[in-house]
């Protein structure tokens, strides 16, 4: 099945010129052109003039849902969202950081998107791999149907059976790479705290320069404080300039919780977040 | 000489830590390789206190809580537990033995499952030997000039 991007741009376009003339939305989150068109970047047109510069083609992968907690509550906002983007709003919209009446959500179904900086073609490895948005007030462009090519967890079996003394040794030598430049954390749609626990001098919880000890202990609260809450965008492994695979710890902590509390994040608005909620029922065998 | 390990106890106040007493009056007698931190509740626990309890030389994390519905607070423990489980598959996640870190219920009548607990679990973290993966290793002290 192939997407015709171009069609999608222009009712992109179309539907963004429309709502903010007739004065339902005072901002529109779309992508812009960058530097070259293999890195559009992340664009917010303000007025009918600025929905002109407004793109999209296959490696538009960024969340915009990362920037919906950055302005004002109450601003009426447009997005733009693909399929993971879609569960990051409705993630947001159950942690009560917006209101679903102050959105309109233009759905864009999609397959085929590209990693701009290898070119590969992004799938379940990586993401959910889903193609059509979950939430969407407007879609644009047809349902895409057919099946992710495997289950979001396959990717993981590999990891799982390791010896743990291979997998520590594994998570050592790639946390050991990280530069500490935080691009994970700013792409994360569910990283809004402000300041983030290792930014904090008191309690201080980690060493702040790149260094082993630190990396562990930023990336593991990181996993943790992500439980139950990370959507699988994949955009923070996108996001490391050293190809850190985040993803995958991601992915292992949300195979658990949906193992252990039966509810994946951000596929209904009515849910509450695994880790802020409990059933009286749970078993005390997750303990062990 | 035989290896010893340190073990971290974080107990909330109004189980555990009363039953660690009761045991303590009673005259039970358990490892001393336990060394506990009282909390108000086991939902106070945030996760990065184990994570950085290994990091600072911990062979091992012991928590006690309220049994599920007899919380001082209600509901505390039942987030806990939640939260606790993800914990522990971080941790084996990341490679290291989950063996290390343990939750259990112990209520403020139960002094001799307070000294059996922490008895196994002494033997259990001997049995694995030092903790060496988290572990922040320091320079020596220098020798005085
Ligand atoms: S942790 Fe990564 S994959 Fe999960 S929501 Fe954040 S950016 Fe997306
Ligand atoms: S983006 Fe990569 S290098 Fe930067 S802080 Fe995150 S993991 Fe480390």
């Amino acid at each position: 099945m192939s997407i015709n991007f171009k069609h999608i741009e222009d009712k992109l376009k179309t539907e963004a010129k429309k709502l903010l003339e007739q004065g339902k939305v005072s901002i529109v989150l779309a992508y812009g052109k960058g530097y070259d068109d293999h890195h559009p970047m992340p664009y917010v047109a303000r007025n009918a003039a600025d929905v002109g510069n407004i793109v999209f083609n296959e490696f538009c992968t960024a969340n915009l849902a990362r920037y919906l907690v950055r302005y004002p509550r109450g601003t009426k906002i447009a997005i733009a969202v693909k399929a993971a983007d879609s569960r990051a709003v409705i993630q947001l919209i159950q942690e009560d950081k917006i209101k679903r009446e102050n959105l309109v959500v233009l759905g864009i179904p999609v397959s085929g998107m590209k990693n701009s900086k290898t070119g590969e073609i992004i799938d379940s490895k990586t993401t959910c791999g889903l193609y059509n948005p979950v939430l969407y007030d407007i879609l644009l462009g047809k349902e895409v149907h057919g099946k992710s090519v495997i289950s979001p967890y396959d990717v993981l079996a590999e990891y799982e059976k390791m010896d743990k003394d291979a997998r520590w040794d594994f998570w050592k030598k790639e946390l050991d790479k990280c530069i500490r430049c935080y691009a994970c954390r700013k792409a994360c749609p569910m990283c809004y705290c402000d300041p983030c626990f290792i930014d904090q001098n008191k309690p201080k919880w980690g060493e702040k320069s790149p260094e082993s000890h630190g990396n562990l202990m930023y990336h593991l609260t990181r996993f943790h404080h992500l439980a139950g809450r990370c959507i699988d965008c994949g955009e923070c492994s996108r996001a490391c300039p050293v190809n850190i695979p985040l993803y995958l710890f991601h992915k292992k902590v949300a195979k658990e919780c949906e193992e252990m509390f039966g509810q994946v994040a951000g596929m209904k608005i009515e849910d509450k977040p695994t880790l802020v909620n409990f059933r009286v029922e749970d078993s005390d065998k997750i303990l062990e | 000489m035989e290896f010893e390990p340190k073990i971290l106890g974080i107990a909330c106040n109004w189980c555990t830590y009363t039953g660690a007493d009761l045991a303590g009056t009673t005259r039970l007698s358990y490892p001393q390789n336990l060394r506990v931190v009282r909390v108000m509740c086991s939902s106070r626990i945030n996760p990065s206190f184990i994570f950085r309890a290994f990091q600072l030389g911990a062979d091992g994390v012991l928590v006690g809580g309220c049994h599920p519905g007899d919380c001082h607070y209600n509901t505390g423990n039942l987030y806990a537990r939640r939260r606790l489980a993800v914990t522990k598959k971080i941790l084996e996640f990341a490679g290291i033995e989950p063996e290390r870190f343990r939750v259990e219920w112990i209520s403020a009548s139960e002094g001799n499952k307070f000294a059996e607990v922490v008895r196994e679990f002494t033997e259990q973290v001997r049995n694995l030997g030092p903790q060496t993966k988290f572990k922040i290793e320091r320079e020596p002290m220098p020798e005085k000039i």
